[in-house]
């Protein structure tokens, strides 16, 4: 439960529910009628791919009053990113950021 | 202002950004690796907060001689459950000019890990996304540095490494 990654490939293996993200990414911390009206959609259906987007941790909930508004979470994304993806990313940022260092120095020079 | 049990006050109208994240790791150690200078440094990017995390007292977030970060004040302390903090971004002009948000730090145990939520409250509509851009890339790393003990290398985890050099 707590690495969940296979909970994340489900999740994002569904148009629908790849949908629901696109939406709070767009306007982030709607309620469920909201992203009902989005989705050509029942309402049990869309809280039936809310339920597997919470268990996959990508879209938390906070209250807001009598209100439950849904949050887009990117963070086991970014966590699926650094498994794979940072270790080779590194040395490109760590240059380019030397570069910048570089040119502007240069520039300061100048 | 609405509160629920354990909560964020959210305001109607207030753009939020929510992060959540399971770390396998104590309460008291994840709370350490969020106030403790040179833990922070270790996952966000050479940046360093410093404070005497009383309630009320104030704490900045700097790459000393190098870069000004953030400023703020801590509004409640209750370690190690929870902390919550006003920001002023401080690294550009641009985000300087966003004005004050609002960050809760929740620290929750479950069974033999901890769920942290971080809650990036009264943020500008349509404000700048770099106020809150970094979170995913900052947890990421908290949990690889507590977990392994290792410095998690993402893009930009060496922005500032021998920037004071």
């Amino acid at each position: 439960m707590m690495s969940g990654m296979d909970e994340v490939f489900k999740a994002l293996a569904d148009p629908t529910r790849r949908q629901l993200l696109d939406e709070l990414y767009k306007h982030d911390g709607q309620t469920l009628t909201e992203l009902e009206s989005r989705l050509p959609m029942s309402r049990f259906g869309v809280m039936k791919h809310l339920k597997v987007l919470e268990g996959a941790h990508l879209v938390t909930t906070q209250k807001r009053g009598r209100e439950k508004l849904h949050f887009l979470n990117p963070v086991p994304i970014r966590l699926v990113h650094d498994r794979w993806v940072s270790k080779y990313a590194e040395p490109w940022a760590a240059t380019l950021t030397g570069l910048k260092r570089r040119l502007e120095d240069e520039n300061g020079e100048a | 202002m609405e509160k629920h049990e354990g909560g964020v006050a959210l305001a109607p109208g207030d753009t939020t950004a929510v992060y959540e994240i399971y770390i396998k790791t104590t309460p008291e150690r994840l709370w350490e690796a969020i106030t403790d200078p040179a833990m922070r440094a270790r996952y966000t990017f050479g940046v360093q907060v410093q404070s005497d995390w009383s309630k009320g007292s104030t704490y900045t977030s700097s790459v000393p001689g190098v870069i000004d970060i953030s400023a703020g004040e801590n509004l409640e302390v209750d370690p190690p459950w929870r902390l919550v903090q006003t920001m002023n971004a401080l690294w550009s002009d641009d985000v300087k000019a966003e004005g004050t948000s609002v960050i809760t730090w929740e620290i929750e145990q479950v069974a033999d890990s901890c769920r942290l939520t971080v809650v990036h409250a009264q943020l500008r509509p349509d404000g700048n996304g770099e106020i809150y851009g970094g979170w995913p890339m900052i947890l990421s790393g908290l949990k690889t540095l507590l977990e392994t003990g290792e410095d998690l290398t993402t893009p930009g985890s060496l922005l500032y490494s021998g920037a004071s050099a």
